[in-house]
This record gives structure tokens, sequence and C-alpha cells, in this order.
């Protein structure tokens, strides 16, 4: 898994608000790194480093959350949920399929049939979780994501832009 | 599960004060579950109690750097509760989900045995059920249910020890009491050390 990113320049008692915009832009940052390659179904890692950044990406955002324009915050964070989920949905069967990999080479070779046949229903699970995580993905591009979170960044910079949710 | 409201956070603030108040509620809302995460059954609450877990670790590995190495120890005290609750929850998704795939396995055998006595069968004998297509899978998906169900209760235990352990070490008093602002050492005076 991707050990999380430093936040440089985090004190005590800087603003609120600035250790908001220094944590999204870095977890920002960590999310669209880890989405090269993510479709590749061969190496299970991607997805699971993507989602995991994609998690603390969300965390920043809820914890954060008074320090932004409420509306593009809710916004947002409804796109960062919606690729989580697509990213959840691929990540799933994934993990199933490694512990049947792990209990069907401890178990008989009589026992393996039950599991295969299991393990045919996740691959098929697999590969529409794919298709769904592409979607999500063009989604993301076509809304311009990455850059709008930069920009509610830049807002928690400025002063009295505030005014979201609880975190 | 929705998160619980954090109260009287300022963007202007500082980011220690603010990191304090939300750890403060994260780490209640936490320990609100473990009443009835006490309950095997309660697949619920042992979920909820996992997210709350991760809402706790995320905020504290966020904020470490301004609240110093508490806020280090009960990330890793947080994502250990977290990752046990959460293969405990792995166990909670995987065996309905054998037990649903056995069920549609032995429901095409019936439609296979029905189909294979005839439309007009008086009765049918039971050697038919010995050709049924999915007859070798039945055993391997009992085996996995078993392993699940049985890993599941040992993880649970397990989830017990480990709770109680970190109740009666005083983790969450530790932990607040420990959440001190970093601050960095004044700078000594220029010419301070005399002649």
């Amino acid at each position: 898994m991707a050990q999380a990113r430093p936040i440089p320049e985090l004190s005590p008692d800087m603003r609120f608000a600035d250790a908001a915009a220094a944590a999204v832009e870095v977890r920002a940052a960590e999310v669209f790194e880890h989405s090269a390659g993510v479709l590749d179904s061969d190496d299970i890692e991607r997805v699971h480093d993507m989602r995991v950044s994609t998690r603390r990406l969300r965390a920043a955002l809820e914890v954060f959350a008074v320090c932004f324009p409420r509306k593009e915050h809710r916004r947002v964070l409804r796109e960062v949920k919606a690729l989580a989920d697509a990213l959840g949905e691929r990540r799933d069967p994934d993990v199933a399929l490694e512990v049947l990999s792990g209990v069907a080479a401890e178990l008989t070779r009589s026992d393996r049939p039950g599991i295969e046949s299991l393990a045919a229903e996740l691959h098929e699970e697999q590969k529409q979780g794919n298709a769904r995580l592409e979607q999500a993905l063009s989604r993301a591009r076509e809304s311009q994501l990455e850059g709008r979170l930069a920009a509610l960044a830049e807002a928690a910079r400025s002063p009295r832009a505030q005014a979201g949710a609880s975190p | 599960m929705k998160a619980r409201k954090v109260k009287k956070l300022a963007p202007e603030g500082a980011l220690a004060d603010n990191a304090q108040r939300i750890v403060a509620v994260r780490l209640e809302e936490l320990r609100s579950f473990a009443g009835a995460a006490h309950d095997p059954a309660e697949v619920e609450a042992l979920h909820d109690m996992r997210i709350a877990a991760k809402r706790l670790r995320y905020v504290l590995e966020i904020t470490e750097p301004a609240l110093g190495p508490s806020a280090r120890q009960g990330a890793k005290t947080a994502k250990r509760l977290q990752d046990l609750l959460g293969e405990i929850h792995d166990c909670d998704v995987m065996l309905p989900r054998v037990r649903a795939h056995t069920e549609r396995l032995r429901a095409e055998d019936v439609e296979w045995a029905r189909h294979a006595a005839g439309g007009r069968a008086q009765d049918l004998t039971p050697s038919v059920a010995s050709g049924a297509p999915n007859r070798a899978r039945y055993r391997g998906l009992e085996a996995l249910g078993v392993y699940l169900s049985a890993r599941r209760s040992v993880l649970f235990d397990r989830f017990l020890r480990e709770w109680e352990a970190l109740e009666s070490g005083g983790f969450a008093a530790r932990l607040t009491d420990g959440l001190n602002p970093v601050r960095p050492e004044p700078a000594a005076p220029a010419g301070g050390e005399g002649p």
C-alpha cells in the first residue's frame, strides 16, 4: 500500500484553512498520480493504491469541510465519493479472489471445483467493476475534478470563503 | 454511518485547536459503538465501529505533524483496530455470498434433475441427483463456509481482547492528554553566550 505523503509545513498555530488547502492539494495530487494504469486488472495494487489515496482525499475534505465554500465543497466531495465507490466496486472482487486463492491452496483437490465456480463469478464482477471504474474516471476528467480540487484549496486560502459542513 | 457534528470549528483559528476538537469527537464516536459491538451478532455496530476507527485514524494522520507523537501512536492504534474490524467485515460480506452462490448452484441442479425426469414423470429416482452438474462443487463451498464462520469467530474474540486491553490501558485518556501541539523551539538570542 502506498504511504501517505507528508503534508509540508503543517504547524500547530497555522490557520486551519491554510492547513486545509495544503492537505487537499497533497492528497488530490496523490489520487491523480495513482490513476495511471488503474484499469489494468493484472496489477490489482494500482486500484488498491488509488482507492486508499481517494479515501485519504475524502478524509481531508471531510476533516476540513468548514474551511471551503459550502456548495462547491459538497459537489466536489460527492464526485470524490463516486470515484471512491467505483474503485471499491472494482477492488472488492480483487480482495475476495485473493481470499479464495489462499483458501483453495490449502484445501484438497476435491474441494477446488466449488471455490473455482465462485471465483469465476468474481472474475465476471471484476470485469464489470472495471467498466464502471472507466466510466467514473471519464466523468472525473470531464468535470475537471483535478482543477476544481485545486480551486477549492485556493478558495480556502482566501479568508471568508468558508462555511462548509461539519467534518 | 453519518459522522457526528463537530461544533465550534473555526477556519481562522489554529490548526491544533481545531484538530483537538475533531479528535475528541471522533474518539467518543468510536467508543460509543463498543457496547453494542460486544455482541458478535451486531454486524452493523461492528461495521460502524470500523468506520469510526477509520475517521479517527485519518484525522490523526493528517494532523500528526501538528499534534505530535501521541497522534502518530493514536493513528497506529486506530489503524490496527480498523484492520481487524475490516477482516471481520470481510467475513460478514463473504459468508452470505458463499451461501447465495451455493443456493444458486442448488437451484440449477434441481432444475436440471426436474428436466431429466421428464414432463410427465410420476416420481424421481435418487440416482438422478448423482448426475447433477454442480454436484462436485458443494463440498468446497461448504468447506469455505465453515472456514469463514470459524475465522470470523476467532477474529471477533481477538477484537474483544484487544479492545478490552485498550480500554483498560486508558488509551482514550492517553491519546487526548498526549496531544500536545508541536511548536518549534524559539531561536536562541544572538550573542546569548557571555564572554
